[in-house]
């Protein structure tokens, strides 16, 4: 399985973009680390130079809210992305906010998988069960 | 002509042939000359330099040129933030002035090329991904005029591609695992095929009379200079390098001024503004000015009028220069859409190179890169302005070449 993965906007923490790149490469996925400060476009495009399966990308400044609104506008114009799996976590919005409104929120954007503030290996564990769940489906 | 050859193997001679001017420099002396278009190249170069060239042999002529043209170049790749971006800087930094793109996912929404096309770059996928081509990027190629194709994609893909397309060179990949350029075989591959096209243009082949070396291009020999440039010029990084031709405008950058996401050995990329010159282009750099809302405010500021437009006088020539500094850095700016936008405010030192040296002084630019950063930038910004009135980069980089 590939995975695509890098911190989205203009969000350096570099240190939660490792972690994740590990744990991922732990659990055996083949990791394109796109790094910090990626912008959404490079992100699809990533997807597409390497026919990845599930897109992981992180936000640890609440920027993700805005840079999430135009995942959906954005996806529609690439032609083979139809069965790319979303992923977004970290801190997903600036201040507080109810964790429930949040995830309806985003995937409201178009992911499939919303984290807002859980433990890195849970949502990494969540990604595996709806790849193994999408695979058998 | 070899009776007087020097054999020392500093003493070279380095020839610049420029689609206005051509340029000789030895260990002594620099001259440089208006081109008689009258005259083939070569005719013309020995009737101005014939007694400096007879003094070298043919080893120790090192000869550049632009005056060609340059390849005209189509690239097809699958996406704008990897494919396309790394085989067009690849391009840029080969000395390619032409270059047109196509997204190959939309490839049957796009227009066919009237002209005959140099080369094709085909381009997609880290190597462990496969199939991203198929039968459109077929059917467009068979109605597609062209000399030369290259595909420089996914390793995966290649064996279907050399069964598709015919003749097509195939060459490492230029996207590595990480999603990282590699740019080394496509960008000596083009530099090749540059020397081919002199080989088989009639005019400018001839110049391979007196050389026994590879002609490069000439943006190819300014980028490798620029590395060294501190050897010549007190220059602070990171700094842009604007030369101001009589076709094309070039700039090279400093890698700092520009957040993308190319990872690359390289510390300075090159662009170019194909109709930006201030000779042959001359009439799509004035278009340009006149599609700019802010030229007019520029030219009160010079005290002229667009009437200068249509005068041929030194005036003119000095005006039409500033703008295309003008418009140069309007483009560079995110006023502009380029290729790449560079982070104008981070800039420490403008160097100037080419015939605009010689017409301009360090005050009327520095005029104009004042004006620029107020009117563009709302800043005070003031990068020192550094002429490189001797071709001492030039120079640099042609030695730096052997």
């Amino acid at each position: 399985m590939k995975v695509v993965t890098g911190v989205v906007g203009n969000d350096i923490h570099v240190v939660a973009n490792r972690l994740i790149d590990l744990s991922l490469q732990a659990r055996g996925y083949e990791v394109f680390n796109l790094g910090v400060n990626t912008h959404l476009e490079e992100f699809f495009d990533a997807a597409v130079e390497t026919g990845a399966d599930a897109l992981v990308i992180s936000s640890l400044n609440g920027e993700a809210e805005g840079w999430g609104r135009e995942v959906r506008l954005l996806k529609a114009n690439y032609k083979t992305l139809d069965d790319l799996v979303m992923m977004i976590g970290g801190n997903l919005v600036v201040g507080s906010g109810n964790t429930e409104d949040i995830v309806a929120r985003y995937k409201n954007y178009g992911f499939d998988l919303v984290c807002h503030q859980v433990d890195l290996n849970t949502g990494l564990d969540s990604l595996a069960a709806f790849l193994e769940e999408r695979s058998q489906s | 002509m070899t009776d007087y050859a020097m054999t020392d193997g500093n003493n070279k001679l380095l020839i610049d042939v420029g689609s206005t001017y051509f340029k000789i420099s030895t260990l002594d002396a620099i001259e440089q000359h208006f081109r008689d278009f009258n005259k083939g190249i070569l005719d013309d170069l020995m009737a101005k330099c014939g007694e400096t060239i007879s003094r070298f042999g043919k080893q120790d002529i090192h000869v550049c040129s632009s005056a060609n043209g340059g390849l005209s170049t189509l690239i097809i790749g699958v996406t704008n933030s990897f494919s396309l971006k790394y085989a067009t800087s690849i391009a840029f930094n080969s000395g390619i002035n032409i270059i047109d793109t196509i997204l190959y996912q939309n490839i049957e929404d796009y227009s066919l090329p009237s002209d005959l096309i140099d080369v094709v770059i085909i381009v997609g996928g880290a190597d462990t991904h496969s199939d991203l081509f198929s039968d459109s990027l077929y059917s467009y190629l068979k109605q597609l005029d062209y000399s030369n194709i290259v595909y420089v994609g996914t390793a995966r893909d290649a064996p279907r591609i050399r069964e598709n397309i015919k003749d097509v060179v195939v060459l490492p990949n230029i996207i590595d695992d990480r999603l990282h350029i590699v740019e080394e075989h496509l960008k000596a591959y083009l530099t090749n095929l540059y020397q081919q096209d002199i080989e088989g243009k009639e005019d400018i082949k001839h110049l391979y009379d007196i050389t026994d070396n590879q002609i490069f291009p000439t943006p190819y020999i300014v980028n490798k200079a620029l590395p060294m440039i501190d050897a010549k010029f007190s220059v602070t990084d990171p700094f842009i390098l604007l030369d101001i031709g009589g076709a094309t405008t070039d700039i090279h950058y400093s890698k700092d001024l520009v957040e993308d996401n190319i990872v690359t050995e390289n510390e300075y990329d090159r662009l170019v503004f194909k109709r930006l010159g201030v000779y042959k282009s001359k009439q799509s750099l004035i278009f340009a000015a006149q599609s700019n809302e802010f030229v007019y405010e520029l030219l009160t500021h010079l005290k002229v009028t667009e009437n200068i437009f249509n005068e041929q006088n030194d005036k003119a020539t000095k005006v039409l220069m500033q703008l295309a500094i003008f418009l140069v850095l309007c483009k560079m700016s995110h006023h502009g859409k380029s290729f790449i936008n560079l982070k104008l405010l981070a800039i420490n030192s403008i160097v100037l190179t080419g015939g605009i040296t010689k017409v301009l002084t360090v005050e009327e630019i520095e005029i104009i890169i004042a004006f620029f950063y107020k009117k563009i930038l709302t800043s005070d910004h003031n990068p020192v302005t550094v002429l490189d009135s001797n071709y001492d980069i030039w120079t640099l980089g042609a030695g730096g070449n052997q």
